[in-house]
């Protein structure tokens, strides 16, 4: 059975529709009953979460997440709409290690919280960058420039003319 | 007894980093305690930058991601387009696309075993394996002009036919390759010392190695009986013979024994490919979407038109890379260029997995572990 | 005139002084130098000029020696990695080490901002100068030994005991972990592998009664059933096969490079080292490569001797002994290369354990068999 439709089934009221996303099938969810749905999820044999995607449609966040079952060889798809205010999401670290890097990276590029998320910060920005540059407001105008502190880590700043001055 | 903990940076310079990663290490003498992990040193915004390109004009891009491997990105790209938009691809068109990545796979896991040597010690591996690979990327320059970045698989099929000459060449290689990799065996596979470093070293269960998101043949490795190619077939890999090569031990030695036997099937799969090379067209000539805008046709427009516009819509489509499972989220709002592109790339997931399999070894160990896990650093931070 | 009984006779000299002065002697110049001295009444003056011309000679052919080496080693590298090794300067690129030479000497001498500059200046010598001192009691033929020391032995296992400290030195007063954690390993090792070496060499001693490595050559002189060379390494194989681990290890090359390990301490001690700081912990390797090879040759593999040399004419056995020598040398030399190019680094600890857990265990069991089948008569 198609596992979008098995958890509509369990979970009629967290889920808002179901559909095919190119040959697999999805299931768009509330953003609240995610928890719920990823143990059910994990239970269900869907044991590698592939993917994590954010994506900003300027009056919404979708947040996407891709995941395989190598018991059963089957997809799922769940998506989750975010209010463009306030991005926040529960983190499914908990259930897949692989979120946390992959959580941490839709955070740093895309500007979505995670709650519960055990080390949400930056991963591949240094710390420090203005702005998520996956954002379809992200100002590219801006230069920043990057250097090495005394103790390795890296300093942002917006101001490039006292880099030269050796 | 108490001692005192020693914070090593190692990297983003260093000479087993593969290229600019940073492990912060807190170790208690020569043991690792805890294993982090900095990136980022050469992120280039890719997916950034494929929002504002063209669908084609993103293809170059994805070279520099895995530039060791970058056939295989072009192909994840592509089809991810093609499944977006519904472009068929000729028959010939597919048997080329599989002879590159198989090709491919091959440079890859001799250039992934031979720094894995090189990162032990043995400093004639990577030698060997590079005399090897230069035939390989001459048979590349054949093909497309280039040696490292291809931008030669493009919507709607390949960039060229093959060329003359290109045959007999392949096959010199396959045959010269079948007896290189038994060199190989011999010079390392034996080597008490190699099976002292490499044997239940970076052991992680395969259950962890799931859950850390490892794929590709680092997680075949650990038994795990799983490749794209056979579970979820593209191309013209249903029509072809091989099988998904697998070890039980979970440890860096499996892993270096897959890459292995993976180049021997790869040869065999070649095999097949340029006994089974169809004649035809090289690239689809369908008319989709828009046509070229302004001047007057070329040469080329015989060819798949440069721009296009797939329907909206999203796509998330991944193939066997060989470093693992390599995708491509691609959203289209109708326009000539897509609207969000996110790679999902082995090596970065791959990486996860590190600070766990590696805690409580020693620097040696890690670096064991991280070479088997195989990282090319563009991939990581893209 | 030259007689052939000068030529024929058995003539052997305690060291290479005695042979200079016989030499002066034969073209009959050393009579009348030593009376231009006796009238000022500073004979010494002339002794001290002939060990003066020895020492230069010694180092002249020590540094011509580490030239060769780090040029061989390219080539051999080269060989075994299916590839042509320099060409460009010099026949077959033989003038390489030249070249770098000038390049390391045109190098920046960067000290770090934070390092213990005294002693991180102090430690490239350090290393270099006992590398070179271990020459000394060698006997490169017939003859031709700067001095026979009646405790050669225990003096080359002594000098070659002072290295660990200047890599300490030197990984200490560079204030860089990697640095540090290279020297600690490397006298870790160093000291772990000095036991099964010197407890292998002592049963070598056990058969000649003497530390004087003259006294050791010229008792593998002669031959067992007419053919056999009477080299220790039929008598110890063990004792050989310990000796040689226990010095590749000594010369910290692969399989046991881990005073370096670059791969894993970047450069290991000498990380901070550049110029020709550099280069004196460079030459001291292969200083070092030189001479252990050489110490094997001597102890078990008969040092210059070889069957039926003696019904060469005297005259030229200092020659051809010294030949035979360079040959035995540059087999365990190439053998050493060799080694580095097929196989991989051992881990540190792994390397602890074979040291004490397999080796000197082993090395005191082939000392008391020995020792127990001498005074049982069997030899």
């Amino acid at each position: 059975m198609n596992p979008a439709e098995e958890i509509k089934q369990l979970f009629p009221g967290s889920v808002v529709s179901t559909g095919i996303q190119t040959n697999k099938p999805m299931a768009t969810i509330k953003k609240e009953d995610l928890l719920i749905i990823a143990e059910k999820v994990k239970e269900m044999g869907f044991d590698n979460l592939s993917l994590i995607t954010g994506i900003d449609y300027r009056d919404r966040f979708e947040i996407i997440y891709n995941f395989f079952s190598y018991a059963k060889k089957q997809n799922l798809v769940l998506k989750v709409v975010l209010d463009h205010d306030k991005p926040e999401i529960d983190s499914l670290e908990s259930h897949w290690k692989v979120a946390d890097w992959l959580e941490r990276e839709t955070y740093d590029l895309v500007g979505i919280k995670f709650r519960g998320h055990p080390n949400l910060k930056r991963i591949l920005l240094p710390d420090g960058w203005v702005g998520h540059p996956l954002r379809k407001d992200y100002d590219m105008s801006v230069d920043q420039f990057v250097t090495l502190g005394e103790d390795g880590e890296d300093i942002v700043s917006t101001d490039g003319s006292n880099l030269l001055r050796r | 007894m108490k001692t005192e903990e020693l914070l090593i940076n190692m990297g983003p310079v260093h000479p087993s980093t593969h290229g600019v990663l940073r492990f912060k290490l807190t170790m208690d003498g020569e043991i690792i305690k805890k294993c982090e992990i900095v990136m980022g040193y050469l992120h280039r915004g890719t997916e950034k930058l494929g929002e504002m390109k063209t669908y084609l004009q993103f293809v170059p891009y994805t070279d520099r991601l895995d530039y060791i491997s970058a056939f295989p990105n072009n192909y994840a790209y592509v089809k991810a387009v093609e499944e977006l938009a519904g472009i068929e691809v000729p028959l010939r068109a597919e048997y080329i696309r599989v002879l590159t990545l198989e090709l491919n796979r091959i440079v890859n896991h001799l250039v992934m075993i031979g720094s894995l040597l090189l990162d032990l010690g043995g400093s004639t591996m990577i030698m060997w394996g590079f005399r090897e690979r230069e035939n390989a990327l001459q048979l590349f320059e054949m093909l497309c002009g280039a040696r490292m970045t291809f931008n030669y698989i493009r919507p709607g099929g390949v960039r060229e036919d093959l060329p003359e000459g290109f045959m007999p060449k392949l096959n010199e290689f396959i045959k010269d390759m079948e007896h290189r990799i038994d060199d190989y065996e011999e010079l390392i596979s034996g080597n008490e010392i190699f099976m002292m470093r490499m044997k239940n070293i970076g052991v992680l269960s395969a259950e962890d190695a799931i859950s850390h998101g490892m794929t590709g043949p680092s997680l075949r490795g650990h038994g795990v009986n799983y490749d794209i190619r056979k579970i979820e077939p593209y191309s013209v890999y249903p029509d072809l013979d091989f099988r998904a090569c697998v070890r039980n031990e979970c440890d860096s030695f499996a892993r270096y024994m897959v890459r292995i036997d993976e180049m021997r099937e790869s040869l065999h799969i070649l095999r097949q490919v340029v006994d089974a090379m169809p004649e035809g067209k090289p690239a689809s000539q369908a008319k989709y979407g828009i046509a070229p805008l302004t001047g007057a046709p070329t040469a080329v427009s015989t060819y798949f038109p440069r721009i296009f516009t797939p329907p909206p819509g999203e796509v998330y489509s991944r193939i066997e890379a060989p470093k693992g499972e390599l995708g491509f989220y691609v959203v289209s709002d109708g326009t000539i260029k897509p609207y969000r592109i996110k790679i999902r790339s082995p090596s970065f997931c791959n990486l996860t997995a590190i600070p766990k399999m590696v805690e409580g070894l020693m620097i040696p160990d890690l670096i064991a572990a991280f070479g088997t896990i195989d990282v090319v650093l563009g991939d990581v931070d893209r | 005139m030259l007689s052939l009984a000068m030529w024929t006779g058995d003539i052997m000299f305690p060291n290479a002084y005695e042979l200079i002065v016989y030499i002066l002697n034969f073209i009959g110049l050393y009579e009348p130098i030593n009376n231009i001295f006796k009238t000022l009444g500073i004979e010494y003056v002339l002794r001290i000029i002939i060990v003066l011309v020895e020492i230069a000679v010694l180092v002249v052919f020590a540094l011509l020696t580490i030239m060769f080496l780090t040029w061989m080693e390219r080539k051999v590298v080269a060989m075994v990695q299916a590839r042509y090794g320099p060409m460009v300067t010099g026949p077959r690129g033989l003038l390489q080490p030249v070249m770098d030479g000038v390049k390391l000497i045109g190098k920046e001498d960067i000290i770090p901002a934070k390092a213990d500059r005294w002693v991180f200046t102090l430690a490239p010598f350090i290393v270099f100068i006992p590398a070179l001192l271990i020459f000394i009691p060698l006997p490169f033929g017939e003859s031709l030994i700067i001095s026979d020391l009646n405790v050669g032995l225990l003096y080359i296992i002594a000098i070659s005991a002072v290295s660990p400290i200047a890599i300490l030195l030197a990984g200490w007063a560079s204030n860089n972990k990697y640095s540090l954690m290279g020297a600690i390993r490397a006298v870790a090792q160093d000291m772990s592998y000095t036991i099964p070496l010197a407890l292998s060499a002592i049963a070598i001693v056990l058969f000649t009664g003497s530390l004087s490595t003259v006294d050791i050559v010229s008792a593998q002189n002669g031959t067992w059933f007419g053919f056999i060379p009477k080299w220790f390494i039929f008598l110890q194989p063990l004792g050989f096969l310990l000796f040689l681990i226990a010095s590749i290890a000594e010369m910290g090359r692969i399989p046991f490079d881990f005073q370096e390990s670059e791969q894993e301490l970047v450069a290991g001690f000498f990380t901070e080292y550049s110029g020709m700081k550099f280069a004196m912990f460079f030459l001291a390797e292969y200083a070092h490569l030189f001479s252990v090879s050489a110490i094997v040759v001597t102890l078990f593999l008969g040092g210059w001797s070889f069957p039926f040399l003696n019904l060469l004419p005297a005259g030229l056995v200092p020659l051809v002994s010294f030949g035979i020598f360079l040959v035995k040398t540059y087999v365990i030399i190439f053998f050493a290369m060799w080694l580095r190019d097929t196989v991989p680094r051992v881990r540190i600890d792994q390397l602890m354990n074979l040291g004490w857990k397999i080796m000197i265990p082993l090395a005191l069991l082939n000392l008391l068999a020995t020792g127990f089948l001498l005074t049982a008569g069997v030899f």
